[in-house]
């Protein structure tokens, strides 16, 4: 008994994981039972979903309003940053995706299903206005393409042959404007959509353009997963009496600002089968995938890696500097201090990662994603250790700087020669675990296009459809990093330890 | 006056309303070994740690050998002075040797041979040449007092302060300290001890000072001081610390 109670836990525990385990009621049904479709979507994506207010907008939202009303159910909106909207699917937290999601082979292979294509996209680029060096997609070859990663603006650069260390990928439109704008000039040129960059450029960038031709075209539709075909030709019929009966020419006008012509709607309806998945292909083996996904978490690993020691490698002397300043006997040296301290301490570092990205521009101070990730991890770090030295300062026996100070030494001496010795010792154990927290903090800065472990394996399972493996493996690399780290610093703790008569006896309490 | 090595001039020391030291005076000659005893909070570590500016005076003129030394350089004046704590305050993170070596090598800039040699000499008068390379933890409690006091002695200095410098060991380990003091006052240094111990200030000090509320309330020879109390006060405390 007891031991079936255990298994029954331990299923439960792992059914978000088990893609494919569904009870055997087809997905149309489970939808009409609860009376509710589940629909995913990354709301950073006008004109087709975004906020206003605390309220959900757009294109998406008004066709899938339509669709449930075909359907006979409610429609409930759930949002995800873009790398999390189709794997929501996949791990069954969604019945479908509207999120402006283009049909592509990759997709349907990895097991997507679309639906009729709802509208007519295509790829183009916004560029600095008159920087007519980028014309189209080849020529950001040997220059910085921003995209929001894992869309088919990053797939369409890298079939027109742009090398993957000059894309830089961000996890919103916004953010990779932000980049090719003149102040920052950080990319050439944003990929995107064109409804999406057309709405961003009129509202918020009036200093981009977008080339003048449409280099590829794309289809949009309705994402379901592949246990879901009755649902899918639900929406199907759905989309088709939408789009027959005027409720859809009315959605477009609202939001494309364009009449929805003839012709365009004669096109939709051509291209009706776009989204039908050619002969299945075999899910790639577990081997095969880790194969793929392998080197490029190694080398996330390894930016993992440098950003938090370099990170440390500035954080610990500032840090030290700044808890000597805490400290001081003067007054000003110690208000700058703990300001510093205090402000670093009470913002999260997301908003110090993007203050140096994208507001210090303004400033004239321009840095790269990489100075600014170290820069950013490194004075946030140098608060946190500030904090650990002034801690271990102050719990040092006051008899310590009395002796030292008896003895003839002047403040910096007796500092440096008796109680920094003693410091030293006693901090280190708060020091690993703020390199330990470190090195997993560091994963914000991918915020600022810097692919890191946590970032690569975002993208490779947005690439792969494979949640399960690829976020296996990333926790145990992070495990990988972080405990070699303690382990050492163990050791050199007992190294370390203060030497008495006690030294070898077992502490039994 | 002229052949007074340190002396102070109505010395107050306040902390906020608290006055801890009310208009001392006091001269100490060369060679003099001075006993400061009091109850608790009387004011005898105030007075040891205003001398070498642990503490500053709230008024009043400290001079060592006739100069004032109230705002001068305090890092010079402490090579003259040295202190002895209650606590030992030896410095854990370095052997008993470096201990000694650490000030005259920092502070003065003397190459390691010399200081080291000079430390071990400084160890064997406090009869621990052979724990030299140990650390603190490792010593007892008289040890490290021990190795304390040869610090203090690193510089040579004019006088010697000690504060409480048996009253945090235990017993049996107090002997070995008093005797190694016993041993410098015989060899003339000047000192100013801060004891509990009665016997030893009558047996070691050539004055007797009995400190009560911040104020010398009556100083002389151990034998004026012990064996026929003027004042009241110092009747009570005698009569309190010498039957138990």
């Amino acid at each position: 008994m007891r031991k079936q109670g255990i298994y029954a836990g331990f299923v439960l525990i792992l059914m978000p994981f088990m893609a494919g385990c569904k009870p055997s009621q087809n997905a149309l049904e489970r939808v009409r039972q609860k009376g509710e479709l589940v629909i995913i979507t990354d709301p950073t994506y006008p004109p087709f979903e975004f906020n206003e207010g605390e309220k959900l907008i757009g294109f998406d939202v008004d066709l899938a309003r339509e669709i449930g009303k075909e359907l006979g159910v409610r429609v409930h909106f759930i949002v995800s940053d873009w790398d999390g909207v189709l794997p929501s699917l996949h791990i069954g937290k969604a019945d479908i995706a509207m999120s402006g999601v283009t049909i592509t082979e990759e997709r349907k292979q990895m097991g997507y299903v679309y639906s009729r294509p709802y509208f007519l996209s295509g790829q183009t680029i916004a560029r600095r206005k008159g920087d007519t060096r980028i014309r189209q997609l080849e020529d950001l070859k040997d220059k910085k393409a921003a995209v929001q990663g894992g869309t088919t603006g990053e797939s369409a650069l890298q079939r027109a042959g742009v090398p993957d260390d000059h894309i830089l990928r961000f996890k919103t439109l916004p953010e990779a404007l932000l980049s090719t704008r003149a102040e920052k000039s950080d990319s050439d040129g944003t990929v995107a959509d064109v409804p999406a960059l057309k709405y961003f450029l009129l509202k918020d960038f009036p200093d981009l353009e977008l080339v003048g031709n449409v280099p590829v075209k794309e289809n949009l539709a309705v994402v379901t997963w592949k246990d879901a075909p009755e649902l899918r030709d639900a929406i199907n019929k759905a989309l088709g009496k939408i789009m027959a009966d005027g409720r859809y020419a009315r959605i477009y006008e609202h939001w494309i600002k364009e009449p929805a012509t003839p012709e365009m709607m004669a096109e939709l309806d051509r291209v009706r089968d776009a989204g039908i998945s050619g002969a299945s292909v075999e899910r790639p083996s577990l081997a095969s995938l880790l194969r793929k996904a392998l080197p490029q978490l190694l080398s996330g690993a390894k930016l993992t890696l440098f950003l938090t020691f370099t990170a440390l490698l500035f954080g610990i002397p500032v840090g030290l500097g700044i808890s000597l300043l805490r400290i001081s006997h003067f007054p000003p040296f110690r208000i700058l201090a703990m300001v510093y301290v205090e402000v670093v301490r009470g913002t999260p570092l997301l908003i110090q990662i993007f203050i140096i990205y994208f507001v210090l521009p303004r400033l004239h101070l321009q840095f790269s994603s990489l100075a600014s990730g170290v820069l950013a991890l490194s004075l946030n770090s140098a608060a946190y250790i500030a904090e650990i030295f002034r801690a271990g300062i102050q719990s040092i026996d006051i008899g310590q700087m009395e002796a030292a100070r008896a003895l003839g030494m002047d403040y910096p001496t007796a500092m440096r020669w008796v109680i920094l010795p003693q410091t030293l010792r006693r901090v280190l154990p708060p020091l690993t675990n703020e390199a330990v927290a470190l090195l997993k903090d560091s994963s914000l800065v991918s915020v600022v296009a810097l692919e890191e472990l946590m970032r690569k394996g975002q993208i490779l399972v947005t690439n792969t459809g494979e949640p399960t493996p690829i976020y296996l493996a990333v926790a145990l690399l992070y495990l990988a990093m972080t405990l070699p780290l303690t382990f050492l610093v163990r050791r050199l703790e007992a190294a370390w330890q203060p030497i008495t008569r006690e030294k070898g006896r077992k502490r039994n309490v | 006056m002229s052949n007074a090595i340190l002396s102070l001039e109505n010395l107050v020391k306040r902390f906020g309303d608290l006055e801890v030291l009310r208009d001392i005076d006091l001269e100490i000659e060369e060679g003099e070994v001075v006993a400061l005893i009091g109850a608790s909070g009387s004011g005898k570590s105030t007075l040891l740690r205003c001398i070498n500016r642990l503490e500053t005076p709230t008024s009043g003129r400290i001079c060592f050998r006739g100069t004032e030394i109230t705002g001068a350089n305090v890092n010079q004046i402490r090579r003259e002075i040295g202190m002895v704590f209650q606590r030992f305050n030896l410095f854990p993170h370095l052997t008993a040797l470096q201990n000694i070596t650490l000030a005259p090598r920092k502070v003065l800039g003397l190459p390691a041979e010399q200081a080291e040699r000079e430390a071990m000499e400084l160890l064997g008068r406090v009869h621990l040449a052979a724990k030299a390379h140990n650390y603190p933890g490792e010593l007892s409690g008289g040890q490290q007092q021990r190795v304390a006091i040869a610090r203090a002695l690193a510089f040579k200095p004019a006088v010697m302060l000690f504060d409480e410098p048996t009253s945090a060991l235990d017993p049996e380990l107090v002997g070995e300290v008093l005797e190694t003091i016993r041993d410098l006052a015989q060899e003339g240094g000047t000192m100013l001890v801060a004891t509990h111990e009665m016997q030893f200030a009558r047996e070691v000090a050539h004055r007797v000072l009995f400190l009560h509320a911040g104020e010398i309330h009556e100083q002389g020879t151990p034998q004026e001081v012990f064996g026929n109390p003027k004042e009241e006060r110092t009747r009570e405390f005698l009569a309190r610390v010498l039957t138990r």
